[in-house]
């Protein structure tokens, strides 16, 4: 609980960023039309390298399981809210359903991973190295 | 057509995701590249599916079954554990996925 060190804060803060710019990704990617919109396809080229920029600053503490859960977490319930208000689209409730049980998986995947370690120190940079082994 | 799209797509977010991990914030140059090119790859292929899924059905289920994969490959290649809870998670995804296809969403 008191145990969150200030670089621990800054890669979270970076994840929830990932998440937003996870969202744009989504939408332009949609919106590109399969990049036959340029306009489209450029903002989606942009939030892409800052969506891994943020990720991938993110995962050099944060576990890649966990971080990638909440990333796409973010980015899964964005783009299905923002979705029907940017584009001609619409959801049944029954299909509301079944994308909420979907975007809680992805969620729970990140909770049964905290659940699941054992309590970890929590400066461990060199955590990626030995795990490419 | 489009789920053969969207599962092209999964494959290469499986590697952006493993890649990105070992690019250290985009110093290492070797995974920095491996991660922009398969980025580049899964986007393409998933516009192509989103050309017929819903921007919001498309990309949940594209980015949820990727993160069971990422799940089983991080257990399996690089020694996380696989509990019943992670089990659970991943059997959520599926369902969701199986019941937005027969609610014909996707």
């Amino acid at each position: 609980m008191s145990s969150i060190s200030p670089s621990a804060a800054r890669s979270w803060l970076m994840l929830l960023l990932a998440g937003g710019f996870e969202i744009g990704y989504a939408l332009s990617v949609g919106g590109s039309h399969g990049f036959t919109r340029l306009t489209w396809s450029l903002v989606a080229v942009v939030f892409f390298l800052l969506t891994l920029w943020a990720l991938s600053a993110a995962l050099r503490t944060i576990e890649v399981s966990i971080g990638y859960a909440v990333w796409a977490g973010i980015g899964a319930a964005g783009a299905a809210v923002l979705g029907p208000v940017f584009f001609d689209e619409r959801l049944t409730l029954v299909q509301s359903l079944w994308l909420c049980l979907i975007i809680a998986g992805v969620i729970w995947l990140k909770l049964a991973d905290r659940l699941d370690s054992p309590k970890t120190p929590v400066e461990q940079p060199q955590e990626a190295e030995s795990a490419g082994v | 057509m489009h789920w053969l799209y969207l599962g092209v797509a999964v494959v290469f977010e499986i590697v952006v995701a493993i890649a990105a991990g070992k690019a250290e914030g985009f110093t290492n140059r070797k995974w920095t590249i491996v991660t922009l090119v398969s980025g580049a790859f899964g986007t393409y292929f998933l516009s192509r599916a989103l050309l017929t899924f819903d921007v919001g059905v498309g990309y949940a289920v594209w980015t949820s079954v990727s993160g069971v994969g990422i799940t089983l490959l991080g257990a399996w290649l690089f020694g996380q554990r696989l509990s019943w809870r992670k089990g659970l998670g991943i059997a959520a995804i599926i369902a969701g996925v199986v019941g937005l296809q027969l609610s014909g969403a996707a």
